[in-house]
């Protein structure tokens, strides 16, 4: 009895490391959540052009075609540095659809930031009041999704992308 | 240069260590020598985190971690707390901190020269494994590949000289119980007498009193910095600090309770394994970013895996020497229904179940993202309703717990007592009814006076009073129970009765606060050296002549782009009015106000803890 009661901090101990070591080991990584909406069909939304009230763009509008969205805004630093790197992939692969989401943002804000950094998006979409991010389930900006031809997500990404996911992440599923 | 100086020195202390740790085997030194070396190596390692100091401090770039983590245009404060703002810079100072504890452990006196170098062994090898983790997976001398004129800045919501010496004092902390564990495997292997175990008492004091320290200033930073209004949350890196705190009150009190019970005695080696096993997960935890929170740098599963080793190597080392060197059994417990030895038995049952219970919610989300890869998160709804409950009757035991007797059932004055809390818990009924009834304030209240109310009565009854050292020796442990009964009572108003208050203001606007007329006096706009303000100036009780100035608003940083708020808060003795300032919408400013009562009374109440813990330290 006593024994075992000497034993357990040892299995405890055990337990916990193997849990953490095969958590690690799994490349599982904080930015990274298992999304419920991950091979789900993505989530009805309807929004106007932050150019053109009257351009709505609706779920049933990306169907047929993949499509990358991006929940930025003008406040978020992080979405900044990502930022370039959606030029490239519009370069790199003219066909994906680009979709920003501008999240909680001014307009005249928002304009500014896609007048100083560019645009690299094929239609920015307001999401002032943030209905369409808590739709994608989105955490904290910036929030990127990849969805497919049937209109499944079939990627999601928490904080800003960098090169690397970019080219092992990403470009796989392209 | 400086971070070359750096680099050689910890690699050489690490050598000497490597050099100490064989010496157990191969030579054999003379307890002189021994304590030399290990005093060389100690300052080795300090040169080196001071090179790295230097570094910051000239703003040298070709240091990739200054490049990093520092800015030229950042005041000299926050450079040189920049060297431990960072995960590197952070490493060098927990081993630093372990070789200053060597330093000072090896000019110990009293206790077995034996005993001793087998304590500095086990340390030299803990410093060994750090030491290599930080060569091999977070060296902060790494050369700078591109020639730079500028860093790239420090995270803004560091820059603050609460935080800056915060990690400093809670790492002297969880670092300090690296000792307590090496006294006791020390005990395990060597069945020396008992005098280690007044040695142990000394270095877990010092070391709970650093880490009540570094958790009150990390909290009390929260409270002022991150503008929520609050100033616990239950975040995954505050319940790492709290799990070693809770084991090491344990281990302090079963250490003041030894008298020659080896059952006693075995507990404490298993609660002295235990806290330092905790420091390491904590520090695992942290450092591999396995868990989101405030504290996150960034997550690199090689380092994950090495301070995972870490952490296995130490722990499973520790229970392992427990499991098959126990300390042999003799006499019996003398435990009555209500002695002593009961109540430290009780106490330590609870706070063991206290850990366990913060352990398990701190490590639950793993576990369940492990199996069935689903993201849940565990937080202050069950941390509340399960760690809260569970320490309730430890705080109504510690009120009485100081007087009671070792050999008898007896308590002295017992009637005083019972009078004292028939009457304590009619004014708080009283007092209850005319706020807005709710259990929790009305138990944490009642719990709280009734600790101060029942140690003051134990005081004034059980000793004569005089003014001298030794009297504030004795009286000691009621102190530190009346600490802690203030710091319930902070607690508990300032959750339970705090009070939000929304408006919308534009510039010139008065409100009222409590019957207290407020004025929003304007917005500034200023520009500091590494941030540009934005102040919203408010005029507090204006129909007095001596209104006091509020300032709220936030702070943006360029360099790194990050936006920080800065809470306006006017203290007052019975309660703390916590000014936010929001967003700006049509000319008018979003201001949050809440109304924190007594919140003084917590730091109050930690500054107490930690007064009694340095006396403790002083008495045998």
């Amino acid at each position: 009895m006593n024994r075992i009661f000497i034993l357990t901090p040892l299995i405890v101990l055990l337990v916990i490391c193997i849990f953490s070591l095969v958590y690690l080991l799994s490349g599982k990584d904080p930015n990274k959540p298992p999304s419920a909406l991950l091979n789900k069909d993505v989530p009805i939304f309807e929004s106007s052009s932050l150019y053109n009230a009257k351009d709505i763009i609706k779920t049933k509008d990306i169907k047929n075609k993949k499509t990358l969205i991006n929940f930025f805004a003008s406040w978020c630093s992080p979405c900044k540095i990502e930022h370039p790197l959606f030029f490239e992939i519009g370069k790199k692969y003219p066909e994906l659809y680009l979709l920003g989401f501008n999240h909680k943002d001014p307009t005249s804000d928002a304009k500014k930031y896609l007048e100083d950094d560019g645009n690299p998006y094929d239609f920015v979409g307001v999401d002032s009041d943030g209905l369409i991010a808590l739709e994608f389930g989105v955490f904290g900006l910036p929030e990127t999704y990849l969805i497919n031809e049937e209109g499944k997500i079939i990627y999601k990404f928490m904080g800003p992308i960098t090169m690397d996911i970019l080219k092992n992440e990403i470009e796989p599923l392209l | 240069m400086s971070s070359l100086v750096g680099f050689l020195s910890l690699v050489f202390a690490i050598g000497i260590n490597f050099y100490l740790f064989l010496s157990r085997y191969i030579f054999k030194f003379q307890k002189q020598k021994f304590n030399l070396f290990i005093r060389f190596s100690s300052l080795l390692t300090l040169l080196s985190f001071f090179s790295l100091m230097y570094a910051y401090v000239v703003s040298d770039f070709s240091n990739y971690n200054v490049f990093q983590n520092s800015h030229s245009n950042k005041p000299l404060i926050y450079k040189i707390s920049g060297t431990w703002g960072n995960h590197e810079g952070s490493m060098l100072l927990w081993l630093s901190i372990l070789s200053i504890f060597s330093f000072f452990f090896s000019f110990t006196k009293n206790i077995e020269d034996n005993f001793q170098k087998l304590t500095l062994i086990i340390q030299a090898f803990l410093h060994i494994l750090f030491g290599l983790f930080i060569v091999f997976t977070s060296n902060p001398f790494l050369v700078n590949s591109i020639l730079v004129n500028e860093g790239l800045g420090l995270n803004p919501i560091l820059q603050d000289p609460g935080l800056a010496v915060h990690p400093p004092i809670l790492y002297a902390g969880y670092v300090g119980y690296s000792i307590v564990f090496s006294i006791a495997i020390a005990g395990l292997f060597q069945n020396t007498d008992d005098e280690w175990l007044y040695v142990a008492k000394k270095w877990s004091l010092i070391s709970w009193t650093f880490l009540t320290g570094g958790i009150a200033l990390g909290s009390y930073w929260a409270y002022y910095e991150l503008g929520w209004g609050g100033w616990w949350f239950w975040d995954p890196v505050e319940n790492i600090s709290l799990m070693p705190w809770i084991a090491g009150l344990a281990l302090v009190h079963s250490l003041m309770m030894v008298r020659g019970e080896q059952a006693i005695k075995k507990w404490i080696v298993f609660l002295s394994i235990l806290c330092f096993s905790l420091s390491v997960f904590g520090t695992f935890l942290v450092r591999s970013g396995i868990l989101t929170s405030v504290h996150s740098f960034a997550a690199d599963a090689s380092r994950g895996i090495f301070i995972l080793l870490i952490f296995f190597i130490v722990t499973g080392f520790g229970f392992l020497v427990f499991l098959l060197k126990e300390p042999k059994k003799s006499n019996a417990l003398n435990l009555l229904f209500i002695n002593k030895v009961s109540a430290l038995v009780i106490n330590n049952i609870l706070m063991i179940i206290a850990t366990l219970t913060i352990l398990l919610g701190t490590i639950y989300p793993i576990i369940i993202e492990v199996l069935y890869n689903k993201r849940i998160s565990v937080g202050g709804p069950y941390f509340n309703s399960t760690v809260i409950p569970i320490m309730i009757p430890g705080f109504l035991l510690m009120s009485i717990a100081p007087i009671l007797s070792w050999q008898t059932n007896k308590i002295n004055n017992s009637k005083k007592y019972v009078l004292a809390f028939i009457i304590l818990s009619i004014l708080v009924l009283i007092q209850s009814y005319f706020l807005d009834f709710n259990t929790w304030g009305f138990v944490g209240l009642l719990l709280g006076f009734w600790i101060i109310l029942a140690s003051i009565i134990a005081i004034f009854s059980s000793y004569k009073i005089k003014i001298n050292i030794k009297f504030f020796k004795i009286i000691n442990p009621h102190v530190a129970h009346i600490g802690v009964g203030i710091a319930i009572v902070g607690i508990t108003c300032s959750s339970v009765f705090q009070n939000e208050l929304d408006f919308n203001l534009s510039e010139g606007d008065k409100f009222n606060i409590n019957g207290k007329t407020v004025l929003f006096e304007k917005i500034e706009t200023t520009n500091e050296i590494n941030f540009q303000s934005l102040r919203g100036k408010f005029l507090f009780d204006i129909e007095k002549n001596q209104s006091k100035e509020i300032e709220a608003g936030k702070n943006y940083y360029p360099v790194s782009k990050m936006i920080t708020s800065e809470a306006g808060i006017l203290h007052q003795w019975n309660k703390d009015i916590y000014f936010i300032l929001g967003d700006q919408k049509n000319n008018e400013w979003f201001v949050k106000v809440l109304i924190n009562p007594f919140v003084s009374f917590i730091w109050l109440g930690v500054v107490i803890m930690m007064y009694s813990g340095l006396i403790a330290v002083s008495r045998r």
